[in-house]
C-alpha cells in the first residue's frame, strides 16, 4: 500500500559506508601501520615531535575563531534586526564571495600585504610609515605583514567569517519576537534581554559557527602556505607534506589526520551536548 | 437509514508494543452521523485512520458494503477525510486545493469505454465553484490557503473532501483549532451539510458536547475498547459505566448497594429508583446528574450536607456540597451561601444504577473541583505513523 | 524590539563587508589592468579577457569545474532528497545514528576527507587491478580495464559525497515541518503514493531542495582541498589550477575568469531574490506562464511530451557524461608532468597539431613532491621530468619503463657528455631535457656588497629578507656546500650539522619564507633581497627586475640534469615516445632554451642558441648571459651533481626536513 519510505535511505547508506566510513577506516589502518604494512605505534610515538605544530595550529585557529565570533556575532545580531529586504541583500552579499575561489581571494591578500604591497604603499604615501618611524625611532621601509602569524590568522578570519555569521544569523532570525517582549514584560532591560534570552537561545548557532570556523582553520594548508610563507608549519601543511608534498610518509600523515579527526569528534560531541538536535542551525 | 455500510471486525492495533485497539467491533450505517468519542489515546483516531486506509490494522477486517477493503489503498476508497488542522496543500490556492481530488479522478471515456479519461476542466470548475458556494467561500478561489482564517480553512477542507462525492466523510477533530463561538456555528453547519449531502459522517472528537449536539450515534471509547454505543440520549441518560457517566456530562458517582430491584442504598439510606436486574445486595455505582438533585430544607432532605463552594454559571449555580467527606456537584437555580447546611432530594428517575466496572472509584468525586473535561488534549500518538 | 541603533550597526556591517569585498574588488579592478601586476595599475584594457579564452589550461579547468559541480549537484540533490525522505521515516535512534555519519564529511576537516578518500581510491584501484587480472584470466566475454586511476570519476564521487550532506541538511527540516497529514490527504483525494510524492511532498520540500542544491553547488565550486587529493593528474579544477599558479605567478586571466563568474552569480542571485521578493509581496504563487505551461503539460499529449522530455533529458545527461569521460579515451592522449613553467607552451600546441595527440600537461613542485604524487597514486602520468638523483631512485624502485629508443631518433642529437650519466649509466630510461646550476639570486640594490658565498643564506645581516628552498635536497645541499661537505654525504653527523645550520638560521629569523616558484614574484617585486634558485630562472626574473644579480657561490654548488622518463605501465606509451622525440628535437630545444633560460642537452641547440637569440631579438646574446644559462666548465668543476641517497639517508632527510618545518 504505502512503500516503506525508509527504503529510500538504503542507497545512501551504502554510499556512506563506501565513501565516508571505509576511507576513514583506511586512515585508521594506515595510522597504525608501517610502510611495509605491519602494525606499529611508531607513527604516534613520533607525534611528540610535532607537538609544536599542533600547538601552533590550535593557537592560530583559536585566535581566528575568537575573532570571527567577536565580529560575526554582532553582525549576525544586527542583521537580524534589519528589514526584510536588507537581510536578504546582506545574506546574498555574505554568500557571494564564496563564488570566487578562496585561493584567489587569499592570493589577493598577498598583493595587499606584501612588503611592497598595496597597504604598505598606502602607508608610505600617506606618510603613516614615516610618522611611525619618527614616533618610535625606527627606520622601517615597510611594515612586515606577510609571512607572519598575523597574516595567517587574517587569512583564516577572512575565509571563514561567513561560516560564523550564517549559522548564528539563521538561529537569531528565527527567535520568536514575543520571547523578547515576554522578557521585557518580566522586567529585563536591554542588556538582560540579550544576556538571559537571546544569547542562550542563539548558543546552538554560535557553537556550530565555532566548529565551522575552527575545524577548517586548524587544518588549512593553502592559507598558511600563501600568507605564512611556509615558515610556520600548520597541521594541514604537515599532513599535505606527508601525502603529496616533499616528505612522503602516508602512514605518519594518516596518524596526524587521525589525531585531528579525534579532535573534530570531540568538538561534535561537545556541540551536541550543548545544542541538542539543532542541526538546522548549520543551514545556510 | 439503517442499511449497514461499514463494519469493523475484531480490529487490533499497536504502536511500539502498546495496544491502541483491542478487538474492536463496530458497524456503521449508511447516512448516519456517527461520533467516536473519547479521551486522547483512546484509539478513536486510529480507528478513523484504519477506515480511511492510512493505517493497516494488525489484525481484524474492515468491510465496506460487505466487501473486505483492508488492502484497498486510500485513493481507491470511496471515503474522504477532513484532517486535523485540515492538511491543506500550502503550495496550492483554494481552488486548486478543492479541485485536487477531481483532477486525480479518472472515469471511462464516453467515446471509448476501455480508456479512462480525466474529468473535463469545465466540469471540475463547475463542481469546485458549486462546492465553494455550498461552504460559503464563493470568491475565495484564488486565495492562498495560509491567508484564510481558521474557519475558512476548515470549510475549504470540507469542500475539498466533499467535492469528490464520497460515500463516507471522515472528520478527525475538525473543530479543534477553532474558537468557541465558531465551533458552535460549525457544529450546526456540519450537521446541516451532512443532512444536505446525505452521506455517512464519521466524526472523531474528545468534546462530549460536540458529540451530543451533532451525532446520530455516539461510540464512547477508552483504552482501545468501546465503552458504549448509543444515541446521545442513551449515552447521557443510561451510561453503562463510571467512565461513560463521567466523560459525558457531569456526574456524581457514588458507591451503592442494590438492595433489591428499584431500591438502592447509599450512605446507609435507601433510595427508590427505576433500575433493576441486579442480584440482591450487589455493590453498584450510582450516577446522579447534578441537575437531577433538588435542594430542600434540611429537615426534608434525603441527605444533608454543607455547601463548600458556589460558582455562578449564568443559567445556574454550580454548588459543591460535602456529604460526609464525599463532594457532590449540584446544579441549581437557587443560591445557597457557602457554609449553609442543606438537604437534598432525588427523584427515582434521577438515579441511574450501573454495574461495578474497572472504572469504579476513579470518577465522580468533586473534591478537587475543576473543569476536568477541559484538560484533555487532542494529540494522538504520532510516532510510527508511517509504518504500514 | 524594533528600536535599532541604525548608524552604529550599519557602520559595523559596512566595515565587515568592506573587509570581505576589498580583495575581490582588487581582483576585479586588476582584471582590467594593462600590465600583469596585481599591484601597479598601468592602464585599462580588456586584453586579459581576450587571452583568457585562448588559455587552454584555464578554460579546461573552468570546464572541469563547472562540469563536476553541475553533475555533483544534480546527483547529490537527487540522492540527498531521497536519502532525506528515507531518514525522515526512520526510527529516531537509527536516524540519529545515520545523521551523525552523514555529518562526518561536513564536520571533518577537508584535508582529512580528501586524504581518506585518496587512500581509499588508491586501495580500491589496487584491489581492482588484481581482481580484473584474475577476472579477465578466467573468462573472455567481458574485458575489465585493469588499470583505474584518479580522475574525473573519483573527483565526481568525492564531490557528490561531500555535497549530499548539505542537501539532506536542508531538506530534512522541510520534511519535519511538513504537516504529516498532507500525504494522507493527497491519497485520500485519489493520489497513489507516487502521485502524492510528486504532487504534494515535492512541492512542499522544494525550497529545501533548492537551497540544498545551491549550497552544494557553492561548496563544489569553492572546494579546493578535497579536489586536490582526489582529482589525480588528468582533471584539474579551477581551484587546482589557481593553486598551481599561486606558486609562481597568477596570470590576470584568472582575475578575468573570476570576475566573469562573480558577475554571473551576482546577477543570478539578484534576479532570483528580486523575483522571490516580488512573489512574496503580491502573494502570487505561480507565474502565469508556468501555470499555462503546467496546464498544457497536463493534457494527454502534454503528458507524452513530458515523458519524452524526461527521457530526452536523462539520455542527454548520460550521453554527456559518457562523452565527457570518453572524450579523453577517444583521442590519443599523453599525460606529462613537469615543473611549473618549464616548457614553451607553443610546443604543446605544435605537438598537438602535428600528431593529433592531446597533451595533458601537469606540474609538480619538486622532485620530492613528484615522488609523493607517484607513490600516493595521485599522479597518473606517462612522461615525467625528474632530476638526476630522483631518476636513480625511481629506477631503483622499479617505477620507470625502459624507453624504446628506436622511436626516439632525436636521442642522437643529445650531446655525448650528457649521455650515460651516473643516474642512468646504461642509457635505458631517460632522455635529457635541460640542465643548469643552483646559485644565489640577489637584489643588488638591497644588499651592501656583491654576494659570493653561501654564507649569505645563513647571515642574520639579511634576516627576514632571505628566501630558502622549500625542498629538502636543495636546502640541505646549500648547507652542506657551505660547510664544505659533499652534497651526497651519507654521514649522519655532517647532515645533522647542516641541518643545525638551517635550523639556527630559521630560528634567528633569517628566512622570510621557504619557497619554490613563489620566489619569482618575491624577488621580482623586491619583497625579498636574497634567494637561492636555479640559474635559468634568474634570467627570467631579470626581465622583470633589473637589480637582480646571480652568482654560483665560491664554495661550489649543485649542477642538475632533468630528464624525461616514462612510468612503468604508462597507459600511453607510444604517445609518450612521440612526445619525448618531439621535445628532444633541436627546434624544440631551442624554443625551450629560449623560454626557460635553462641549458639544453642538445648539442646543436647549445651551439645554435646565440644565433637563434640574435635572430629572434635582433640583439647579441652576451657571453655572460650565455654562461649563466650554460655554465662553463670551470663553474661545473666547482659543482657536484646529486646522486641517489641510500634509503636510510633519505629517511633522515625526511625526518630532518619535517623537523625543520616545525
Amino acid at each position: 500500500m504505502k512503500p516503506k519510505l525508509s527504503r529510500f535511505a538504503i542507497p545512501y547508506v551504502i554510499w556512506m559506508a563506501l565513501f565516508v566510513v571505509a576511507p576513514i577506516v583506511l586512515v585508521v589502518v594506515y595510522a597504525f601501520s608501517n610502510d611495509l604494512g605491519g602494525f606499529t605505534l611508531e607513527n604516534f610515538s613520533k607525534m611528540g615531535t610535532y607537538a609544536v605544530v599542533f600547538g601552533r595550529s590550535f593557537k592560530l585557529a583559536l585566535i581566528a575563531t575568537l575573532i570571527c565570533l567577536v565580529i560575526g556575532y554582532p553582525v549576525s545580531y544586527m542583521m537580524s534586526r534589519e528589514g526584510e529586504r536588507f537581510q536578504r541583500a546582506a545574506m546574498v552579499l555574505i554568500m557571494l564571495p564564496m563564488w570566487i575561489n578562496f585561493l584567489l581571494r587569499t592570493y589577493s591578500w598577498m598583493s595587499i600585504l606584501e612588503n611592497n604591497g598595496l597597504l604598505n604603499q598606502v602607508f608610505q604615501k600617506t606618510g603613516l610609515l614615516s610618522l611611525y618611524n619618527s614616533l618610535f625611532g625606527t627606520s622601517l621601509e615597510y611594515f612586515p605583514m606577510m609571512n607572519t602569524q598575523g597574516a595567517v590568522v587574517l587569512g583564516m578570519v577572512y575565509n571563514y567569517l561567513p561560516f560564523m555569521i550564517l549559522p548564528i544569523y539563521s538561529v537569531i532570525v528565527k527567535l520568536d519576537g514575543s520571547l523578547v517582549e515576554a522578557a521585557r514584560d518580566l522586567g529585563a532591560d536591554g542588556v538582560n534581554v540579550f544576556r538571559r534570552v537571546i544569547l542562550p537561545l542563539s548558543l546552538p548557532g554560535v557553537l556550530s559557527g565555532i566548529t565551522m570556523v575552527f575545524v577548517p582553520s586548524v587544518s588549512t594548508f593553502a592559507i598558511s602556505k600563501m600568507l605564512g610563507g611556509g615558515t610556520e608549519l600548520l597541521l594541514g601543511d604537515l599532513i599535505e607534506q606527508q601525502f603529496l608534498g616533499g616528505a612522503y610518509n602516508p602512514q605518519l600523515g594518516a596518524a596526524i589526520s587521525l589525531v585531528m579527526m579525534v579532535i573534530v569528534v570531540v568538538c561534535m560531541v561537545v556541540m551536541n551536548r550543548f545544542g541538542e538536535g539543532e542541526e538546522q542551525a548549520v543551514i545556510l | 437509514m439503517s442499511k449497514e455500510l461499514i463494519r469493523l471486525r475484531d480490529l487490533c492495533m499497536a504502536y511500539d508494543d502498546e495496544l491502541v485497539l483491542d478487538h474492536l467491533n463496530l458497524y456503521i450505517n449508511d447516512k448516519e452521523f456517527l461520533t467516536l468519542l473519547g479521551p486522547s489515546g483512546c484509539g478513536k483516531s486510529t480507528t478513523l485512520r484504519i477506515i480511511g486506509g492510512f493505517t493497516a490494522p494488525l489484525s481484524g477486517d474492515v468491510l465496506f458494503d460487505g466487501v473486505r477493503i483492508n488492502d484497498v489503498p486510500p485513493y481507491k476508497r470511496q471515503i474522504n477525510t477532513v484532517f486535523q488542522k485540515y492538511a491543506l496543500f500550502p503550495h496550492l490556492n483554494v481552488f486548486e486545493n478543492v479541485a485536487f481530488g477531481l483532477r486525480m479522478q479518472r472515469r471511462p471515456d464516453p467515446s471509448d469505454p476501455k480508456r479512462n479519461t480525466k474529468l473535463p476542466e469545465e466540469e471540475i470548475r463547475q463542481r469546485v465553484l458549486e462546492m465553494l458556494e455550498a461552504v460559503s467561500l464563493k470568491g475565495f478561489e484564488n486565495r492562498r490557503t495560509d491567508a484564510l482564517s481558521g474557519g475558512q480553512q476548515q470549510r475549504v477542507a470540507i469542500a475539498r473532501a466533499l467535492v469528490n462525492r464520497p460515500k463516507v466523510l471522515l472528520l478527525d477533530e475538525p473543530l479543534g483549532a477553532l474558537d468557541l463561538k465558531l465551533r458552535k456555528d460549525m457544529q450546526i453547519e456540519l450537521k446541516r451539510i451532512q443532512q444536505q449531502v446525505g452521506i455517512t459522517f464519521i466524526y472523531v472528537t474528545h468534546d462530549q458536547e460536540e458529540a451530543l449536539t451533532m451525532s446520530d450515534t455516539i461510540v464512547v471509547m477508552d483504552k482501545g475498547t468501546i465503552q458504549q454505543i448509543g444515541t446521545p440520549e442513551d449515552i447521557y441518560n443510561e451510561p453503562k459505566n463510571a467512565f461513560v457517566a463521567d466523560f459525558i456530562g457531569e456526574s456524581n458517582i457514588i458507591d451503592g448497594v442494590m438492595v433489591q430491584d428499584k431500591l438502592v442504598q447509599m450512605y446507609g439510606r435507601q433510595f427508590p429508583c427505576l433500575d433493576g436486574g441486579f442480584s440482591e445486595n450487589e455493590p453498584v455505582d450510582v450516577v446522579i446528574r447534578p441537575e437531577d438533585i433538588d435542594i430542600v430544607p434540611v429537615e426534608q432532605g434525603q441527605l444533608t450536607g454543607t455547601v463548600t463552594n458556589v460558582t455562578f454559571k449564568g443559567m445556574q449555580y454550580d454548588i459543591i456540597v460535602d456529604f460526609r467527606g464525599f463532594k457532590w456537584l449540584i446544579q441549581t437555580t437557587d443560591h445557597s451561601p457557602v457554609g449553609a447546611r442543606i438537604g437534598i432530594k432525588i427523584d427515582p428517575d434521577g438515579i441511574h444504577v450501573m454495574k461495578k466496572s474497572r472504572y469504579s472509584g476513579l470518577y465522580g468525586d468533586y473534591s478537587s473541583f475543576s473543569d476536568e473535561y477541559d484538560e484533555l488534549d487532542t494529540v494522538e500518538p504520532e510516532e510510527g505513523g508511517d509504518e504500514a | 524590539m524594533r528600536r535599532r541603533n541604525c548608524l552604529g550597526s550599519r557602520a559595523l556591517m559596512a566595515l565587515v563587508f568592506l573587509f570581505l569585498y576589498a580583495p575581490i574588488f582588487l581582483l576585479i579592478v586588476f582584471s582590467f589592468n594593462k600590465g600583469n601586476s596585481n599591484i601597479v595599475w598601468t592602464g585599462f584594457s580588456l586584453d586579459w579577457y581576450k587571452s583568457l579564452f585562448q588559455n587552454r589550461l584555464i578554460m579546461r579547468s573552468v570546464y572541469t569545474t563547472l562540469l563536476v559541480s553541475l553533475l555533483a549537484t544534480a546527483i547529490a540533490t537527487m540522492a540527498g532528497t531521497f536519502a532525506a525522505i528515507g531518514f525522515y521515516s526512520l526510527r529516531r535512534r537509527t536516524r540519529t545514528a545515520l545523521n551523525t555519519v552523514n555529518s562526518i564529511p561536513m564536520m571533518n576537516a577537508d584535508i582529512v576527507t580528501g586524504v581518506a578518500m585518496c587512500l581509499f581510491f588508491v586501495a580500491f584501484f589496487t584491489f581492482w587491478g588484481d581482481f580484473s587480472v584474475w577476472f579477465n584470466g578466467v573468462q573472455s566475454v567481458v574485458v575489465l580495464p585493469e588499470r583505474l586511476t584518479l580522475g574525473f570519476g573519483t573527483l565526481l564521487i568525492a564531490h557528490v559525497t561531500f555535497n549530499i550532506p548539505y542537501v539532506i541538511l536542508s531538506v530534512g527540516p522541510k520534511l519535519r515541518q511538513m504537516d504529516k497529514n498532507l500525504v494522507d490527504a493527497a491519497q485520500d483525494l485519489g493520489c497513489t503514493w507516487m502521485q502524492a510524492f510528486w504532487k504534494v511532498i515535492l512541492p512542499e520540500i522544494k525550497p529545501g531542495i533548492a537551497s540544498g542544491a545551491l549550497t552544494a553547488f557553492t561548496m563544489s565550486v569553492d572546494d579546493f582541498i578535497i579536489s586536490y587529493f582526489t582529482a589525480g593528474s588528468s582533471s584539474s579544477t579551477l581551484a587546482m589550477t589557481i593553486y598551481g599558479m599561486t606558486k609562481k605567478r597568477v596570470t590576470p586571466e584568472i582575475n578575468a575568469i573570476s570576475t566573469l563568474l562573480f558577475v554571473t552569480v551576482l546577477v543570478l542571485l539578484v534576479v532570483v531574490n528580486l523575483r522571490e521578493a516580488r512573489a512574496e509581496r503580491t502573494g502570487q504563487e505561480r507565474h502565469p506562464v508556468s501555470q499555462k505551461l503546467t496546464q498544457m503539460l497536463d493534457t494527454p499529449k502534454g503528458r507524452l511530451f513530458r515523458r519524452g522530455a524526461a527521457v530526452v533529458l536523462a539520455a542527454s545527461f548520460l550521453i554527456a557524461v559518457v562523452l565527457l569521460t570518453g572524450a579523453t579515451n577517444a583521442q590519443p592522449v599523453v599525460n606529462v608532468c613537469s615543473w611549473g613553467e618549464y616548457i614553451e607552451e607553443d610546443l604543446i600546441t605544435q605537438f598537438e597539431e602535428e600528431t593529433g595527440i592531446i597533451v595533458n600537461y601537469q606540474t609538480a613542485e619538486s622532485n620530492e613532491a613528484l615522488y609523493s604524487l607517484l607513490k600516493s597514486g595521485a599522479g597518473d602520468y606517462d612522461v615525467i621530468v625528474p632530476s638526476d638523483y630522483m631518476i636513480s631512485q625511481l629506477i631503483e624502485e622499479d617505477m620507470l619503463a625502459e624507453l624504446d629508443y628506436d622511436q626516439i631518433p632525436n636521442y642522437g642529437l643529445i650531446s655525448d657528455r650528457f649521455k650515460g650519466l651516473t643516474y642512468d649509466p646504461e642509457e635505458r630510461y631517460s632522455v635529457p631535457y635541460a640542465w643548469g646550476t643552483v646559485g644565489i639570486i640577489y637584489n643588488a640594490a638591497m644588499v651592501e656588497e656583491p654576494i659570493t658565498s653561501w654564507s649569505a643564506m645563513f647571515d642574520t645581516q639579511y634576516a627576514g629578507n632571505v628566501l630558502m628552498f622549500r625542498n629538502s635536497r636543495d636546502a640541505m645541499g646549500i648547507a652542506l656546500a657551505y660547510l664544505g661537505y659533499s652534497l651526497n654525504t651519507t654521514d649522519e653527523a655532517e647532515l645533522r650539522e647542516a641541518f643545525q645550520l638551517l635550523k639556527d638560521a630559521k630560528e634567528q629569523g633569517v628566512y622570510q619564507s621557504f619557497v619554490m616558484d613563489e620566489i619569482f614574484q618575491k624577488l621580482e617585486g623586491g619583497n625579498a633581497a636574497i634567494g637561492a634558485y636555479y640559474a635559468g630562472d634568474y634570467l627570467t626574473m631579470l626581465e622583470n627586475n633589473e637589480d637582480l644579480a646571480f652568482v654560483v657561490p665560491e664554495e661550489g654548488s649543485n649542477w642538475f640534469m632533468d630528464a624525461m622518463c616514462v612510468l612503468k605501465d604508462a597507459p600511453h606509451y607510444n604517445e609518450a615516445m612521440a612526445w619525448i622525440n618531439f621535445i628532444a628535437s633541436t627546434e624544440a630545444n631551442l624554443a625551450n632554451m629560449d623560454y626557460l633560460w635553462y641549458a639544453s642537452p642538445n648539442q646543436e641547440a647549445l651551439e645554435q642558441y646565440p644565433a637563434y637569440y640574435e635572430e629572434l631579438y635582433e640583439e647579441e646574446l652576451g657571453q655572460e648571459t650565455y654562461d649563466i644559462i650554460a655554465a662553463p666548465q670551470e663553474v661545473l668543476d666547482r659543482c657536484e651533481a646529486y646522486l641517489v641517497l641510500p634509503l636510510e639517508t633519505r629517511k633522515l632527510y625526511n625526518d630532518l626536513w619535517t623537523e625543520l618545518g616545525i
